[in-house]
């Protein structure tokens, strides 16, 4: 194993491969420090430049991205207390007052560093269970598969949003989105409704681009045209010279509150389709709870800004990890890898390892050196970065919109998909004022072909309908399903007996 | 009835809709056990059920909490529905006009309008926002990554 991921960082080190996986990393902490700006956004936008490209060098620019954007956003939210995107939203609780107390280059750097141990004991865990949880799927049958994309399912439904109805109707209407155009095993065309370019299905990457891309813009565009507020007035560039040495001895001299974190984030990651800011207000809480003095929680202790930042890049290498391992994507981001696997021919899933371990290895190598790409960015750019918020969004949502175009359109090379780019972006934005979490609708517009033909399969190989319930890992992860629906019924009881309901409630990412 | 229920309603018709024009479908043959109507009722009809409990949910919550709802955001929808509008337009006249002149069209009017020029400087910087996302974004797909982007019908170009 040890060999094969040696070989992996060589091969990317090679110029062909470092050359994306260090512009990937720049775009993605650049992407990252933007507020408003979610690391979904940025590798959709990094998307459309890939197709031209060799698989491994693709990925790698996307494993550039997903690294750095967890990275990006602690600086604005270190440094002007504005997070640059939800998974560092608990970096700012401590990281903003440390730097008001005249610490910036502290704060930040403690964000840094812990960014970096919390990314490479993720990618311990991600190179280390890859293959074993891999080698379990691919003893699975058609029940256990079909068993599994449910389980996926239902925790997504359950996980995502206030209202677990909305969960599992996002969840079931992208479901519905598969079932349009030839059925998987007859190929018999099937509620079509007439029109022609449903024949073949709905592609998801469009669907995904158009939800995505529109539900955050359209979101951004309808707070704007008021009065027009200037985050950056009186702003002034901090000092943020530092002893290196010191930053990363008071992370390293904190073992168990690293560990801790970086278990919690990577333990979220393997959770479908909730993501790092999920992993880092949970460790943050979780750091609170253990420290001897949770009181400093909130004034700048450093415990706060590690556990927040040193999750959220753990999480990256367990949203790998059941990519790599099942083919189900842990988060937004993996989804849109998926969908670059698939345009090269290549189905992420229990064989992929076996059959692409060049790529598998690859990929394990671009999440090590970008961990390390990341730190050199930080050091030679980080007043660079602190700026991006002058951006103008004006100027910032057409250019992402031409891109998702782009990206739409260079799929088949037909205006098709850039109709079903518009048609989804109506749709998600629709799903978010109709309170719909996006993050169902998406892991089921992914799962959906999979639900059906493993459904089909098991019932051709035998049509016995209690074998989906009397196999036992099949059994045991329907029963899972369904007690993952009953626990959270019962958790969104009590926290709306707690908290009644907002109208911005479940407007998710 | 309120937002759920409006968005539990349009699901649950389109759904019995979408369940209505299953009805035709081929049945199963003796290669295989369920024919292609099989899979789609079976999640067309969760999704009617799910619809529904939406729809009760919302009209008991309703009954329950007479009290006003929480107050709404300030919320700019003319400009959103203008700026899908915009995008639609684009969309539309991509095969006509190609890439290179509907992204300048685009990005310009996108520009202008969500955050309108009010000087000669905010113009020029408007124009050359566009024009640069053109010509970066036409060099960098069509030379470097091979990536064919849509000519126009009516300009060739």
């Amino acid at each position: 194993m040890y060999e094969l991921l040696l070989t992996g960082i060589e091969n990317i080190l090679e110029f062909k491969y470092l050359a994306p996986l260090f512009i990937g990393t720049l775009v993605g902490v650049f992407g990252g420090a933007l507020p408003g700006i979610t690391n979904t956004m940025t590798v959709i936008m990094v998307l459309p430049f890939t197709f031209g490209l060799e698989p491994l060098q693709g990925l790698a620019a996307m494993i550039g991205v997903y690294v750095g954007g967890e990275s990006g956003g602690l600086i604005t939210s270190t440094l002007l207390g504005i997070p640059g995107k939800p998974s560092s939203i608990a970096t700012m609780f401590d990281g903003f007052p440390m730097s008001k107390k005249g610490e910036p280059g502290r704060a930040l750097w403690l964000g840094i560093w812990a960014s970096f141990f919390g990314g490479l004991l993720g990618g311990i865990f991600l190179i280390g269970t890859t293959g074993p949880l891999a080698a379990i799927a691919l003893e699975f049958g058609p029940w256990e598969y079909f068993a599994l994309f449910i389980f996926a399912l239902s925790m997504v439904a359950g996980l995502t949003g206030a209202s677990i109805t909305k969960g599992l109707l996002a969840g079931a209407i992208g479901l519905v989105v598969t079932i349009m155009g030839n059925d998987p095993v007859m190929g018999a065309p099937r509620l079509t409704l007439g029109m022609g370019f449903l024949d073949g299905g709905i592609p998801f990457l469009p669907v995904l681009i158009g939800v995505f891309a529109f539900a955050q813009i359209m979101s951004d565009v309808e707070k704007m045209g008021g009065t027009r507020s200037d985050a950056t007035s009186g702003f002034s560039a901090p000092k943020l010279v530092v002893s290196h040495l010191k930053v990363v001895w008071e992370i390293l001299s904190r073992p168990f509150l690293l560990l801790w974190a970086s278990f919690i984030g990577v333990l979220i990651g393997v959770l479908p389709a909730i993501g790092g800011s999920a992993a880092n207000v949970m460790a943050y809480d979780q750091a609170k709870k253990f420290s001897r003095h949770p009181e400093r929680f909130g004034t700048g202790t450093p415990e706060g800004i590690i556990a927040a930042e040193a999750s959220n890049n753990s999480n990256v290498g367990g949203s790998l990890v059941t990519i790599m391992a099942f083919g189900i994507p842990g988060d937004a981001v993996t989804a849109v890898m998926l969908g670059a696997l698939t345009i090269h021919g290549i189905q992420p899933g229990p064989l992929f390892i076996s059959q692409h371990h060049t790529l598998a290895y690859g990929i394990f190598a671009a999440y090590i050196v970008a961990h390390f790409l990341m730190i050199l960015i930080m050091f030679v750019g980080v007043r660079w970065f602190m700026r991006v918020i002058t951006v103008p969004k004006a100027i910032l949502f057409p250019v992402i919109l031409v891109l998702c175009v782009i990206g739409a359109y260079a799929l088949s090379n037909t205006m098709t998909n850039v109709y079903v780019l518009l048609l989804f972006g109506i749709v998600g934005y629709a799903m978010v004022k109709g309170g719909l979490p996006l993050a169902p609708l998406i892991l089921g517009v992914i799962l959906g072909d999979q639900i059906e033909i493993n459904l089909i399969r098991a019932i051709m190989t035998d049509s016995n309908p209690w074998l989906f319930l009397t196999r036992p890992i099949s059994g045991g992860l329907l029963v899972l399903s369904v007690a993952s629906v009953v626990f959270a019924l019962w958790q969104h009881r009590r926290h709306h007996r707690r908290h009644p309901p907002s109208a911005e409630d479940n407007v998710d990412f | 009835m309120g937002r759920d229920g409006i968005a539990g309603l349009f699901c649950l018709v389109t759904s019995l809709g979408l369940f209505a024009a299953t009805i035709g479908l081929p049945e199963a043959t003796l290669l295989v056990p369920v024919g292609p109507g099989f899979y789609p009722r079976i999640v067309l009809g969760i999704t009617a059920v799910l619809s529904v409990a939406l729809v009760v949910n919302d009209l008991v919550a309703r009954r329950r909490s007479a009290a006003a709802g929480p107050a709404q955001p300030d919320v700019n929808y003319p400009l959103v529905l203008l700026t899908f509008s915009v995008f639609g337009v684009y969309v539309a006249i991509l095969p006509y006009l190609g890439f290179r002149i509907s992204t300048f069209i685009f990005v310009a009017a996108m520009q202008a309008l969500l955050d309108p020029p009010r000087n000669g400087r905010r113009w020029l910087l408007m124009a050359t926002v566009a024009l640069a996302t053109t010509v970066v974004t036409y060099y960098v797909f069509e030379t470097f990554l091979l990536v064919l982007l849509p000519r126009g019908r009516w300009t060739d170009f």
